[in-house]
């Protein structure tokens, strides 16, 4: 098979070369960069000081502390946590039940409903941050108006719940994208399938368990591979929130890989937990793709 | 029938307080942002007023209020530019192994933003980028593999035959691109503008690493140090600054909703 353009391709030839210089150029700057992360993974590179110059080629050392210390293993599960938590308990079985809730439900309330919900999804990082920090703050909406009056005194959620607050925040945040998703893919759905399952006599639980979510399969598996490596790598949220706080509670691993980089100043072992992290991405979308394709 | 009634009264109730719960947050973010008085408390507001928002839009906050529109305007119509302009050739030239070539390319953006953060700090550094036109162009370069993709799987979609028979009668390339493909491809080319213009204007690493001084942050780091300030944080301008800093890319999807709601859906779906 050979290359073959089409004739007002061939004679602007010139105009078309052109055209894809700057693209070429950029896809080879982000081809330089990962292959930087790689290799500056094997060194002891820093951020500022005398090995900021003169650093060196230091073999798997980096590697090897990711499992010696302590930190890496601590923020895995921690990330792990926050994943299974707020991706696939959180954003999407309750993104899937809200579709099945709202399937065939045209009124206002299916408009107010989506709204309220894309209201998290299109605010800024950095303001659903603030918004928490101050929803959960001692004189907040959730102690005036729940803890106080229940006669309780004033709980400092950030302070003394913090992986579940950022879990919270984060569904708060990204129910959108899956309910948008599963409501689709409802939609998708022939009526009378589910019709025919209940003239023989299915139940409401048996027709989502046996016929909606078997056909629903494609989708599903979409969903988590988006929202898993989304929630694995996502970084402004827990950042601006926490920080990572209190102590190392909510320092999943990005937020983990930017304080050893850019905190500490460890850029060499930064690189080492970058490279682990796409490793981890790189299996789960391998995982995810596979449940996609195999029939049931 | 009537248990299927009383159901779906039921249903109707748990979605409306979960709608409520959703909305809930917002409720002090904006009697906050009213209240020229505001405390880091719950309540109605003591004095109303607009001051606050005077305040979020004059001065420092109003210069990143600019810096964030000329991020997000200027990578979104980059990236737009230059994703169409290579993805075109890509869609109209058969070369073997093309799809291929496009799915290594979004393989390698599974990399962390975070993860890829050190050395595009290093060349920003070595090249004299660390400012804003430099958080455009790192931005520019991380959206590209998924442009890429998106751009070509819609100029797929344009039939090669209009521009068959444009070029039969002597139109030259620059004119069918602009006035054939582009036209056809403006509602594909909007929604890939809108997304990149909110991923920039949400942006906050690659400003918080690239921007040294407080008058060239955008309103992501500008929000983030304000509120990390110790101390007396006057809340009521932080609740007005958050209101400006997440009107456009609220306001702008509500006007766009019916296009866009598909086009999250397919591009979703597609995988």
């Amino acid at each position: 098979m050979k290359a073959s353009a089409p004739p007002w391709l061939a004679s602007g030839r010139g105009l078309t070369i052109v055209a894809m210089l700057p693209a070429l150029i950029l896809i080879l700057a982000l081809i330089y960069f990962t292959v930087w992360v790689i290799a500056f993974s094997f060194t002891n590179l820093e951020l500022v000081g005398p090995r900021s110059i003169n650093w060196e080629w230091i073999g798997l050392d980096n590697y090897a502390r990711l499992f010696t210390r302590k930190g890496f293993l601590d923020s895995l599960w921690t990330s792990i946590l926050f994943t299974f938590f707020s991706a696939i308990v959180g954003q999407s079985v309750l993104g899937f039940l809200f579709a099945v809730a709202m399937r065939n439900n045209y009124s206002g309330l299916k408009t107010a409903f989506e709204v309220a919900i894309m209201l998290g999804w299109l605010l800024p990082d950095v303001v659903a941050a603030f918004l928490w920090s101050s929803t959960l703050s001692d004189n907040g909406l959730v102690n005036t108006l729940v803890v106080k009056p229940l006669g309780l005194s004033p709980v400092n959620f950030i302070n003394q719940f913090a992986l579940p607050v950022v879990i919270i925040a984060n569904i708060w945040k990204g129910v959108a994208w899956s309910y948008l998703l599963f409501s689709a893919a409802l939609d998708s759905i022939p009526r009378e399938t589910i019709e025919a399952a209940k003239v023989d006599g299915a139940s409401a639980l048996q027709r989502t368990y046996l016929v909606i979510l078997p056909m629903l399969r494609h989708h599903i598996a979409t969903n988590l591979l988006f929202i898993t490596i989304w929630t694995f790598t996502y970084f402004p949220l827990i950042y601006a929130m926490t920080g990572g706080g209190p102590g190392r509670q909510t320092e999943v691993l990005p937020v983990f890989m930017y304080n050893q980089s850019f905190g500490i100043g460890k850029l060499g072992y930064g690189a080492a937990i970058s490279v682990a992290m796409l490793l981890v991405v790189g299996f789960l979308s391998i995982f995810y793709l596979r449940m996609m394709k195999e029939p049931k | 029938m009537a248990s299927n009634t009383m159901h779906s009264r039921l249903t109707s109730v748990a979605l409306a307080f979960a709608a409520v719960i959703w909305v809930s947050p917002f409720s002090w973010l904006i009697l906050t942002a009213f209240d020229d008085r505001a405390k880091n408390l719950l309540r109605l507001p003591e004095q109303f007023g607009v001051a606050n928002f005077a305040e979020a839009l004059s001065g420092m906050a109003g210069q990143q209020l600019l810096n964030s529109v000329f991020i997000a305007a200027a990578t979104a119509t980059l990236t737009t530019l230059v994703g169409a302009a290579a993805a075109y050739p890509l869609s109209r030239i058969r070369v073997p192994g093309r799809n291929a070539f496009l799915w290594t390319l979004v393989l390698l953006r599974l990399l962390p933003a975070a993860g890829v953060i050190v050395p595009i700090y290093f060349t920003a550094r070595w090249l004299g980028g660390l400012n804003n036109f430099g958080v455009v162009i790192a931005l520019t370069i991380l959206n590209l593999p998924f442009t890429l993709l998106l751009l070509k799987n819609l100029f797929d979609t344009v039939p090669i035959e209009l521009e068959e028979a444009a070029y039969v009668e002597g139109a030259t390339l620059w004119q069918i691109v602009t006035q054939i493909v582009v036209p056809l491809s403006r509602a594909g080319l909007a929604v890939v503008w809108f997304f990149s213009f909110t991923g920039a204007w949400n942006e906050f690493l690659l400003p918080l690493i690239f921007s040294r001084t407080e008058a060239g942050f955008p309103m992501s780091v500008g929000l983030y140090a304000a509120f990390g300030i110790q101390g007396a944080i006057d809340y009521g301008f932080l609740a007005a600054f958050s209101i400006v800093y997440a009107a456009p890319a609220i306001g702008v999807y509500f006007l766009l909703r019916r296009n866009l709601n598909t086009g999250f859906a397919g591009v979703g779906v597609k995988g």
